[in-house]
């Protein structure tokens, strides 16, 4: 079905020189492909990353200007010159990300906004390069036919690379980040550094189209690069569908033609634009392929791939700890206040390598805050956190995960426009993401690591009984099983330390027992140190080693569930009983 | 020259920290705001001029009528164009603001014409010379009109029952939900005041720039630059921002040329956010685990 709507437009963009000599038509068609080729790249920002750009005109100026000027003043020639436009455009796109990514929200917006203004400016004033206001002429034209195929043949490899890094630990990743970044971080992934890779992708995509355009007119001028161009782009693109590979050619298609058969309202021509935008906002959120696909067919045929060769999995890392009695983490007088409020006052607390560690208290103790703490997304005040000797406090979420540390939240945090498998993909990858490039190619070594990453997946969801939904997308799961994934995709890095964040929340009382006897197997088959922040008192009496207790930010009681049992503080913490 | 570039600085640079707490007042109640500010600047200026000079009203009647027609269009956006996406996550409300934006610009296109026109003012008639130095009396009467109105919105928030409200709104809407206040006027009024500040920004700026359907773009880029330089939840950083940004843009004018304003204004906006993201006086939001 798919394949079949992708091989019409392939005719119908192959077959359009043979039925017109019409140059018009010809241009016409080219521009929607100019056009795919930038929501393309724009589509891993927006669609895949959920960042948002108001500035790519910018990156789309500085291709089409670079393809000017190294065919004009250099002498080069045009394949030589984009692949130029590309880096340049790329490299730009990174700097402007590094600043830009710092921020979010209206704050990006301001400075991908700025970042056109300027280029734009510069375009004007930098009259001895850029030639001004009247722009560059006499670029050597190649025949309007022959670069037809250029441009046709540019858009399809856009799309087909597009394509690739969905598939890819990439493109997994940009989408983790777009559902939670939290998790993503979690999990290893740094999200400054995830996005400002899609940022670069994205300009070098724009970078392209924009040399392809210089060649395509034979002249520039800054009025081709306001933001009214960089909302062009962002229109066609949602317009089209965002995250789905096949959005920018509808929207592309629909948002050149469109102003093509209605040059009789010229005059308004915004008021169409806007028009559009406000209907594809209200009734087309997930544009026109959203619409037409519905979730679930077309776009889960990817990873088809058979389970035949079993190559032993070697991916090693995540080093377990084999014993030792020097405990595994060490957390000495930490204390943390917000706003006045101590949320944690001089807690100590060591986990050892081994076994079940709860955390248990009133709510509001500081249970979450404790683990948010070990995890980084929090830096205590005072006190230090040391993860086998070496001091942790401070370092950001990714890089403790990197040291072995895994987590689960209290909402549970899956990855909604990723399948199950894909969730738990994420995980078994971590950070290492490979080449961006080998990627973007689908190069063979990405693919074989891919179909590793696939197995070791569906090995680890086969364990937690989840084999019928490996092909869900994630936010398709009922609770219970959200938390599960979650565990799943945790316990994926191997990690050397699992922190739990009331993991039987809202769960049925046999999915506690599933759960109970799920700890119970982990601890007992030589899995990582847990800590566990738990209400269920049947479940932490069950399975834990160890029980600390916590109290308006102290430690009140720590020992065995016997002892805490007994401890009469305990008692009045929990029950308000005083002698 | 310098005694001219400050006046024009300060006039401009009130102007911007005006509009910029439009954008201010909308996101500390609602975290969304009207990314076509500017077009309700554009939309002041045209309608006082259609008002003033296409039917002839006197002066405050055109002004008054140009208010409230204001304050409607920013109620109006906020229910067409906001509401909807109230609090969702995407950035809908972004774009569709956008949206009405150029579908504003577009309209008056059509209505009021493609060329710039001039809007007659006694207070641009013959220039203040001042030891060489030529600058209109309106120039003078912008900032001061500017800054009452400023502080007039800071007394508004800080003194009166209701915009005591409409700050409990900002600093924790779920609480001030419970505590009784309502949540969507609160924001519809924002929207209104954030849109009639705008509106007389446009009344004030319509005598010394000319009135163009294309003239809001611009205005709300650099007031957005300005109150994200400020910092978005602070008031008095936006009107610092303001002023700073209107006299730097002014001599960079001056001395260097009216091409580089643009790009070392914006150059600047990027520089502050690289050091501070969250702008002078803003505060980071809270990190949600």
């Amino acid at each position: 079905m798919t394949w079949v709507a992708w091989g019409c437009l392939a005719a119908a963009a192959g077959s359009l020189p043979l039925f017109t000599a019409n140059t018009y038509y010809l241009y016409v068609a080219a521009s929607v492909g100019l056009l795919t080729i930038v929501t393309s790249g724009l589509n891993v920002l927006v669609g895949f990353t959920g960042q948002m750009s108001l500035g790519h005109a910018g990156f789309y100026a500085i291709g089409a200007y670079a393809a000017a000027v190294l065919t004009t003043r250099v002498g080069w020639s045009g394949w030589a010159a984009i692949l130029v436009a590309i880096l340049v455009a790329a490299l730009v796109g990174a700097g402007v990300a590094g600043a830009a990514l710092r921020v979010t929200g209206p704050y990006l917006a301001m400075v991908t906004i700025a970042f056109g203004i300027i280029v734009e400016g510069i375009l004007v004033e930098w009259v001895s390069v850029t030639g001004g206001p009247g722009g560059i002429f006499n670029i050597p034209k190649p025949s309007l036919h022959a670069f037809y195929w250029v441009i046709m043949g540019g858009a399809a490899v856009s799309l087909w690379l597009v394509a690739n890094l969905r598939r890819s630990a990439w493109g997994r990743a940009f989408l983790a980040v777009k559902g939670s970044d939290v998790a993503a971080e979690s999990l290893g992934l740094s999200a400054y550094y995830v996005r400002i890779m899609a940022f670069t992708v994205s300009a070098g995509f724009a970078g392209a189209a924009g040399g392809l355009f210089a060649l395509l007119n034979g002249y520039v001028s800054p009025d081709s690069f306001t933001l009214q161009t960089s909302i062009l782009f962002l229109l066609a693109l949602l317009f089209g569908g965002e995250g789905r590979v096949a959005g920018p050619v509808a929207g592309s298609i629909a948002l050149t033609l469109l102003p093509e058969f209605l040059t009789s309202l010229a005059d308004f021509r915004l008021i169409l634009y806007g028009g559009l935008l406000m209907c594809s906002i209200y009734w087309l959120p997930t544009g026109v392929v959203g619409a037409l696909t519905r979730r679930g067919d077309s776009d889960r045929d990817r990873d088809r791939d058979s389970d035949s060769d079993r190559d032993g999995n070697r991916d090693r890392d995540g080093d377990r700890d084999s014993g030792g009695t020097a405990p595994l983490l060490q957390v000495e007088k930490a204390s943390l206040a917000f706003g006045g409020v101590a949320a944690l006052s001089e807690v100590t607390l060591a986990v050892p390598a081994r076994g079940i560690q709860a955390v248990i208290g009133p709510n509001g103790a500081g249970k979450t805050t404790l683990l948010n703490a070990l995890s980084g997304f929090y830096v205590p005040d005072s006190g230090g956190i040391r993860l086998r000797e070496v001091p942790v406090a401070g370092r950001p979420p990714y890089a403790i995960a990197r040291l072995g540390v895994a987590r689960t939240f209290q909402t549970a945090q899956v990855f909604g426009d990723l399948s199950v498998a894909e969730n738990v993909a994420v995980g078994v990858a971590g950070p290492r993401l490979g080449s961006v490039v080998a990627a973007l190619v689908g190069a063979p070594w990405t693919r074989a690591a891919e179909a590793r990453l696939r197995r070791r997946a569906l090995a680890l969801l086969a364990e937690a009984g989840l084999t019928e939904w490996v092909e869900r997308p994630a936010d398709a799961l009922p609770a219970g099983l959200r938390r599960r994934l979650e565990i799943v995709r945790a316990l994926a890095r191997k990690p050397r330390l699992l922190l739990l964040d009331e993991p039987a929340a809202g769960l049925a009382p046999a999915e506690i027992a599933e759960l109970d006897a799920y700890l119970a197997r982990l601890r007992d088959t030589g899995g990582p140190a847990v800590v566990l922040v738990e209400h269920h008192m049947d479940l932490v009496m069950a399975v834990s080693d160890h029980i600390t207790v916590l109290d308006y930010g102290r430690v009140i009681a720590s020992g065995t569930p016997e002892a805490v049992r007994t401890n009469p503080a305990v008692i009045e913490a929990y029950l308000g009983v005083s002698e | 020259m310098i005694v001219q570039l400050l006046v024009t600085g300060i006039a401009l640079g009130s102007m911007y920290g005006l509009v910029a707490l439009g954008y201010h007042i909308t996101w500390v109640t609602s975290r969304t705001m009207n990314f076509s500010q500017g077009h309700a600047v554009m939309a002041g200026a045209v309608v006082a001029f259609a008002f003033y000079v296409g039917l002839g009203w006197p002066l405050w009647a055109a002004v008054l009528a140009t208010l409230v027609i204001l304050a409607a269009l920013g109620i109006g956006l906020e229910r067409v164009a906001v509401r909807p996406f109230f609090r969702v996550a995407s950035p809908a409300w972004l774009l569709s603001t956008i949206a009405c934006g150029i579908i504003a610009e577009n309209v008056a296109m059509l209505t009021f014409g493609k060329d710039a026109r001039a809007f007659p003012s006694v207070l641009t008639q013959k220039p203040i010379l001042v030891g060489g130095a030529g600058f209109y009396a309106q120039e003078l009467l912008i900032p001061v009109v500017g800054l009452l109105l400023m502080g007039g919105v800071q007394l508004f928030y800080h003194r009166t029952g209701y915009g005591k409200q409409l700050k409990a709104v900002a600093y924790n809407p779920e609480a001030a939900g419970l505590m009784g206040i309502h949540i969507p006027r609160a924001v519809m009024c924002a929207y209104g005041l954030s849109a009639l500040l705008a509106g007389i920004a446009g009344v004030l700026l319509a005598p010394v720039l000319n009135v163009a359907a294309t003239m809001g773009t611009i205005i709300g880029l650099k007031a957005f630059a300005v109150a994200i330089i400020g910092g978005l939840n602070s008031a008095p950083g936006i009107m610092v921002a303001g002023l700073g940004y209107g006299l730097v843009e002014s001599f960079v004018a001056g001395y260097l040329s009216t091409g580089a304003r643009e790009i070392i204004g914006f150059a600047l906006v990027i520089l502050v956010l690289v050091v501070r993201p969250w702008g002078l006086l803003g505060s980071r939001p809270a990190r949600r685990v």
